[in-house]
């Protein structure tokens, strides 16, 4: 395959990109879902 | 804490929210960053833009497409007309019947081969007539078509339109 | 960090955090469309005739510019509701906050994903032409959509302020669209929502693209929920530390301030 890294490049890059900003997300929420009241859940 | 008018005394109830504890700097850094940005941009597109984009057909027809300035040229590399030489490229490109000889300082990048819709940056030759490309760019088109395609003889045989 | 309050007995089945049941579902179905496109995109579908390999590039580069879009679309309908609605919800606000995020992600995959594309089928990997300019200062604006939201002020001024960005900053989505077609560009025009309905695009290479759609779809729903879920409880978050900041004030009898 011509352009190889490329090609595959622009696929990590775009897992890359969205997996770090998923995992921030989620670790934040689980911070924070630990200092706030259930009741102040209402997605519960 | 630079709360120059005292505490406030009035309690907010929770879900209205308050003034923040604390100024953040980084937001408006962050603003500043992006009106500049946003400056840079436009002054480099419209910089740039002043090499007018001309199709082959429109040189010395269409306004700003005047010979003695420079351009970006767009055509399509005729069939058979690259020539592959020890320090520049030949070619023709071709556009709506019209025909422009560019000579180009070395390898062109990309994709570039023939049949291909191409723009080049350069400057006409004023004796010999040749476009001085400094740099070529493959223009590719909006249609995809797979390599094992049936269609594929039909499409080659129609890719070169202009030089038929 | 203090806990606020002493945290319930465990709701067992439910997920940690910001997730849900639904979330979980979503979530799943995310890690096989996103399986599903890489061996579509990488592995079974064709190359293209001129571009050759390189045409693979499409199939994460044209969802996530969607993506981009919907994400900003949803900001500004999400603006528009908290600005003409009676409420001036704050949980529009929080939601429209987060499809921003998300949009800037995905604007910020299509800029790299095209500038490799570029360098490979054009042969630069930056070309100040109208496609890109326009779509650079959309990247830039919801950039700046992002830093108003962080400036000081109360939460209903935050909300006030940047729904009024997201609206007129959504403005720049159309010029982006038809750029190709109002200026001239080396950026091709659009394959499948070009003006006529004629998909110019192979079969499989279609299925591709569209399974690299649903997957960045069901991936922006996924991180709307969680994302929007994490401002509500940032945002309460801040209200408790403001309160403990006036009430901490109050001990103090006011003799702190100059």
């Amino acid at each position: 395959m011509r352009d190889a890294g490329f090609i595959f490049g622009s696929y990590l890059i775009t897992l890359g990109a969205i997996g770090a900003f998923a995992w921030r997300t989620i670790r934040v929420g689980r911070r924070l879902a630990d200092e706030v009241a259930e009741e102040d859940k209402p997605w519960r | 804490m630079a709360l120059s008018d005292g505490p406030d005394l009035t309690p907010s109830p929770p879900s209205v929210g308050g003034r923040r504890p604390r100024r953040r700097i980084m937001p408006m850094v962050v603003l500043a960053l992006v009106l500049v940005s946003g400056g840079v941009i436009i002054t480099q597109a419209l910089s740039t833009a002043v090499d007018y984009y001309c199709n082959v057909d429109e040189v010395g027809v269409r306004s700003g497409c005047d010979e003695g300035r420079r351009l970006r040229l767009q055509g399509t590399v005729a069939e058979g007309s690259v020539v592959t030489g020890t320090a520049a490229t030949m070619f023709d490109i071709e556009f709506n019947g019209e025909s422009v000889p560019v000579e180009y300082e070395g390898e062109p990048g990309g994709i570039f081969r023939e049949c291909l819709p191409v723009v080049v940056h350069g400057v006409f030759d004023q004796s010999t007539g040749l476009f001085l490309g400094d740099r070529v760019e493959v223009k590719h088109s909006e249609e995809y078509v797979a390599v094992n395609d049936e269609r594929l003889t039909e499409a080659e045989a129609m890719a070169c339109q202009p030089s038929a | 960090m203090t806990t606020i309050s002493p945290q319930r007995a465990e709701i067992s089945s439910l997920p940690r955090g910001t997730g849900t049941r639904a979330t979980r579902i979503i979530g799943i179905a995310t890690i096989v469309m996103i399986a599903w496109l890489a061996l579509f995109g990488l592995v079974l579908s064709p190359a293209d005739r001129d571009q050759g390999d390189s045409v693979r590039i499409m199939y994460v580069h044209v969802p996530s510019v969607w993506l981009a879009y919907l994400a900003f679309i949803v900001t500004a309908v999400c603006s528009a509701i908290h600005l003409f609605g009676k409420r001036h919800s704050l949980g529009v606000d929080r939601i429209a906050g987060a499809s921003a995020e998300i949009g800037v992600v995905f604007m910020a995959v299509t800029l790299a994903t095209g500038m490799l594309w570029g360098r490979i089928t054009w042969g630069v990997y930056w070309q100040w032409d109208a496609r890109l300019t326009t779509t650079a200062l959309l990247f830039v604006s919801y950039i700046g959509y992002l830093a108003v939201r962080g400036l000081d002020g109360t939460q209903q001024q935050r909300a006030r302020r940047s729904a009024v960005i997201g609206l007129l900053v959504v403005l720049e989505i159309p010029l982006v669209h038809w750029s190709v077609r109002l200026w001239r560009s080396l950026h091709q025009e659009a394959t499948v929502l070009g003006t006529d309905l004629d998909v110019s695009l192979d079969g499989l290479m279609l299925f591709s693209l569209f399974v690299g759609v649903i997957a960045f779809t069901l991936l922006f729903l996924w991180l709307v929920l969680h994302r929007s879920r994490t401002l509500t409880m940032i945002d309460l978050v801040g209200d408790r530390e403001l309160d403990r900041a006036v009430i901490a004030r109050r001990a103090e009898g006011g003799i702190d301030h100059a």
